[in-house]
């Protein structure tokens, strides 16, 4: 036991020595108006269903952009999409975060397929590799969009808000 | 008869909320925000600290005063100075206990539109904000509570505190609730870039070649240069609220930035974007005050930064050269963006007489 216990004091120090060591893996939550409130490794998120799509980056070429329908994501955690997005339901918005602080804004009805007829991905690769660090492990893909800047890097939260 | 009764007794139960939320507003005057609509309103002001023009002027007071400070000697303003934009010109503050502080001392313009304050965004708020360099042993190193029991025994505050926030003793939560007030009413809004943008002043050559590169992202294919500053410190405020890594370090060990916020390796040495506002006013720069001179900044941006693995996105990837592994401005380039940074010194800002320290010069009121 007290050397079990040593071991991971010495893995702890370790880490905590090493300093760039990440401690904390990064997740992406999506709370806010939900049933469940999900917090996802990259994972959780591999373990979904995977869509590819192929989308024109800043840099002006086509890429493929692999990962998870953010639509799929919402029903996981239990947003009001297809027949459930009516009503009052159409006030609601999205704000998602970059791990920088960037934020940016879509309303509900623009996620839903159904509605909006558009697929945004949380993408974890690009032509098959995994994202790189400074804009992985999670990206917004928001294919038919001219300009990339809600491709929101480093995405670190999703909430779903009601327009007040 | 009934419904009457219900009416009475919810408008009645109403007023009691209204009373709740602010007890102490009704007999005070409203203080009015005066800023440009391109600033917009995504600011939140606490229902239970509402501006007026009185809880203003005792934060303005406050702000003033060395009573707040162990030693009686440091107030806000030693380190937060208003000819400096409300900055000092040290590498690191020195408070109370004559040892430097951790960090530089930032600029305190505009901070209504901030929502996560200092260097690494640590507390959301001002009123929150407040207790740390008031408390910190480095800075001015006195409990909340005995700055008020030290304020409770002045002649000049008791009454107006009684006035501002009612009650018969001076509190801790109303020290900070009147700081954060007058801080939220130091808006600079009227640089020369400001008067530019309302077409109210002619940009000399060098100032709009400055402009135009600081505006613009480089893309050497197209034959377009620039220094793509305005990415991150662009906007009609020259600030947003994101917190990156600019290759200051390889690593940051001293100090990690917001990694000591959130626990997460990729945000080692991450730290505010501050605003551009009276930068020229705010040497020395980044958040340990590294380089005395924008000449440095420049020179760290264009080809000194070192590349951890975390480095902000935009400056990993800008250059002026095909294939270019740094930004690649010229001398000439460099000194006109500089010349471009000293349009947004606010000299109204600097000179406002109701941001002035309050208190008579050799003859404080105790």
């Amino acid at each position: 036991m007290k050397i079990l216990r040593l071991i991971h004091t010495c893995f702890f120090i370790g880490c905590v020595l090493v300093g760039n060591f990440s401690v904390v893996a990064q997740t992406l939550s999506i709370t806010g108006e939900v049933k469940t409130p999900l917090t996802l490794s990259i994972n959780d998120l591999k373990a979904m269903p995977q869509t590819q799509v192929k989308a024109k980056d800043r840099d002006g070429k086509e890429h493929e952009y692999g990962g998870v329908r953010l639509v799929d994501l919402f029903q996981k955690a239990g947003v009001t999409l297809g027949g459930e997005l009516r009503g009052e339901n159409l006030t609601k918005y999205v704000i998602a975060r970059a791990a920088d602080g960037y934020e940016v804004l879509f309303s509900l009805a623009e996620i839903d397929e159904e509605f909006s007829g558009r697929t945004i991905l949380l993408a974890h690769t690009v032509d098959g590799q995994a994202l790189p660090q400074g804009i992985g492990p999670f990206r917004l893909v928001v294919p038919d969009e001219r300009r990339p800047a809600r491709w929101i890097r480093e995405i670190k939260t999703i909430e779903i808000r009601f327009a007040k | 008869m009934k419904i009457l009764r219900v009416i009475v007794s919810l408008l009645v139960f109403l007023g009691g909320l209204a009373a709740l939320k602010a007890p102490h507003v009704a007999h005070l005057r409203p203080y009015s925000l005066v800023y440009p609509s391109s600033f917009g309103s995504r600011f939140t002001i606490p229902e239970n600290n509402p501006l007026t023009e009185e809880g203003v002027a005792l934060g303005r007071m406050l702000f003033y005063e060395p009573l707040l400070s162990k030693t009686n000697t440091v107030s806000c303003s030693s380190c937060h100075q208003q000819s400096l934009a409300f900055s000092d010109n040290r590498r690191l503050s020195i408070g109370v206990s004559g040892k430097p502080t951790r960090r530089n001392s930032m600029s305190l313009a505009n901070l209504l539109w901030v929502k996560n304050l200092f260097w690494d965004g640590r507390v959301s708020g001002l009123e929150a904000q407040a207790a740390f360099p008031l408390t910190h042993p480095h800075e001015m190193g006195q409990s909340l509570e005995i700055s008020a029991k030290k304020l409770s025994k002045t002649r000049l505050y008791p009454p107006l505190f009684k006035e501002v926030f009612g009650g018969a003793t001076i509190t801790g939560d109303q020290i900070t609730q009147a700081l954060s007030q007058f801080e939220r009413t130091l808006i600079s809004a009227n640089s020369p870039y400001d008067r530019y943008l309302e077409g109210k002043y002619q940009l000399s050559a060098t100032e709009k070649r400055g402009l135009e590169l600081f505006m613009r992202g480089p893309a050497p294919e197209r034959g377009v240069r620039g220094a793509n500053c305005a990415h991150c410190h662009g906007g009609v405020k020259l600030f947003q609220e994101v917190f990156h890594n600019n290759g200051l370090d390889s690593i940051a060990v001293q100090d990690k930035g917001r990694q000591e916020i959130t626990g997460e390796a990729s945000d080692n040495g991450r730290f505010r974007v501050p605003t551009l506002r009276n930068i020229a006013l705010t040497a020395p720069y980044m958040h340990d005050g590294r380089f005395a001179t924008l000449e440095e900044v420049l020179d760290h941006y264009n080809e000194r930064m070192f590349h951890p693995s975390n480095l902000s996105h935009e400056l990993r990837t800008a250059t002026n050269v095909e294939g270019g592994k740094t930004l690649g401005l010229t001398s000439a380039e460099k000194k006109d963006i500089i010349a471009f940074l000293h349009l947004l010194t606010d000299s109204t800002f600097i000179t406002n007489p109701a941001f002035a320290n309050p208190h008579p010069k050799n003859k404080p009121i105790r």
